[in-house]
């Protein structure tokens, strides 16, 4: 056997995975090949690195944060077992009725419609049509997203949260019905998901700026860690005001209050 | 007793039983702690990229569908943690295994550069070549997996893992060639007297 033959098999026989004959077929190799003995060589030698342990304090920032988001749960266990609930019984069979399947449904049709024209016609004035239909679509995208942001259950919602990202360019309307959302959705969830859909676009100083306004307001340690993150990775002029103001809230979560603290000396 | 297979911890975490992540802290703090140590040379950022997996459990746990290995699903997140966070800090300077404060059992001397060799030239293989190396040695990941985490073919894999592992013995044996020519020249410059006629000042 060539190096090449071996080759491909190596790996599984590394992992002891061949059949009888392959192996002793890599094996004769072996016998005849420094480089590829070499290979195994140091493939078994990668046990002699040790494995490392973390510091202590490890363990303790994970309770801290499993408290947190303990904590930011409890706060809101009504929403909590309602969007259970809902979430067990939702099914494809509900979405195909409601109304939002509907334009769901008007918007893939004309989706099929804008494709067909494309093939149909080459002519200037259908060229125009086609245009003319999708920007229609793309209000109905938009409009199916603001529709999915008001529904009543969470997993609705979250579904909402997560069609908005499909766009590259978030249109006033939806701008608007996010920041909503972000601020005043009664899940932590659908809250959280949401300020990942906004952070996409945090490039858009209205996005910055609606998201850093409703800082003060939030309450769950999970979203205030999330603010906290985007205030570093931003690193807007007065990120170090907010976080200190941040730290100095009453009763503010110690591992909030901690983060806080590191971003801040990751800022200065 | 049998253990609880991480599969069914993790979705009595999704549905709303935040304390069983405990356990899975439990069984994936160190490998996930090795896999970035080892990856970056950092050992206070590993630390803090660890609890960022553990977070995004907590937030993405709907995500999780049952039948889905609990293992490859977390070493995806962690794949992503690790991304979002050098495309957030760019790091700034190249890896430096001495930033790594191992703790190395000292048997003997020789076994103790071993390590450091093998680590130096660990760290000199590009990044996709040293991750893929550490998910199959290390984090007990199958090809099928690596392959599903990577989003190639598994064939990819193995050839990329065969790639890996030849530059990792290049590298390795390139240095342990270069530690034996110090030696050497070291011993050769303690023996012999400086040429003739000139002296330092």
């Amino acid at each position: 056997m060539k190096c090449e033959q071996i080759a491909e098999l190596l790996p599984d026989y590394l992992q002891g995975c061949l059949g009888p004959d392959q192996q002793n077929s890599v094996e004769a190799h072996l016998q005849q090949c420094a480089d590829c003995s070499g290979e195994v060589a140091v493939w078994k030698k990668l046990s002699i690195l040790p494995a490392e342990q973390p510091s202590p304090a490890s363990r303790a920032r994970f309770e801290g944060m499993l408290q947190a988001f303990q904590a930011g749960r409890s706060s809101q266990p009504a929403t909590a077992s309602r969007w259970r609930q809902s979430a067990s019984v939702w099914n494809v069979f509900q979405w195909l009725r409601s109304p939002l399947a509907a334009i769901a449904w008007s918007a893939a049709l004309l989706a099929i419609g804008v494709y067909v024209g494309l093939h149909m016609s080459g002519s200037k004035s259908h060229l125009r049509d086609l245009a003319a239909m999708q920007s229609e679509l793309t209000t109905i995208k938009q409009l199916m997203v603001v529709s999915m942001l008001q529904q009543q259950s969470a997993s609705s919602r979250l579904e909402g949260v997560s069609w908005s990202t499909r766009d590259p360019q978030l249109n006033p309307q939806v701008l608007s019905a996010l920041l909503h959302t972000r601020r005043y959705d009664p899940s932590v969830d659908v809250r959280l998901a949401a300020l990942d859909a906004l952070s996409r676009h945090g490039r858009q100083p209205q996005v910055q700026k609606g998201i850093l306004d409703s800082f003060p307001e939030q309450q769950s340690p999970l979203v205030q860690m999330a603010l906290i993150d985007l205030l570093l990775e931003w690193r807007e002029p007065d990120a170090d005001q907010r976080l200190q103001a941040l730290q100095q809230t009453p009763n503010l979560n110690p591992i909030v209050r901690q983060r806080a603290e590191w971003a801040r000396s990751k800022l200065n | 007793m049998t253990l609880a297979p991480d599969e069914d911890l993790m979705l009595q975490v999704r549905d709303g039983a935040g304390e069983m992540l405990g356990v899975l802290f439990d069984r994936y703090q160190i490998p996930l702690f090795n896999f970035y140590s080892k990856l970056t040379g950092d050992r206070a950022l590993s630390e803090d990229l660890v609890q960022e997996v553990f977070l995004r459990i907590l937030k993405y746990r709907h995500s999780y569908r049952p039948g889905t290995s609990f293992r490859a699903w977390v070493y995806q997140i962690a794949r992503n943690a690790r991304i979002d966070h050098f495309r957030k800090f760019p790091p700034q300077s190249t890896l430096n295994p001495e930033m790594l404060s191992a703790v190395v059992p000292t048997d003997s001397a020789q076994a103790h550069e071993e390590v450091e060799l093998l680590q130096r030239a660990l760290q000199q293989l590009p990044e996709e070549k040293r991750e893929i190396l550490l998910l199959c040695r290390f984090q007990e990941l199958k090809y099928e997996e690596i392959a599903s985490l990577l989003g190639c073919e598994l064939n990819t894999v193995k050839t990329r893992i065969h790639r890996a592992l030849q530059e990792l013995r290049k590298a390795f044996h390139q240095l342990a060639g270069d530690t034996v020519l110090e030696k050497a020249e070291a011993a050769a410059a303690e023996n012999s007297p400086p040429p003739g006629g000139r002296h330092e000042v």
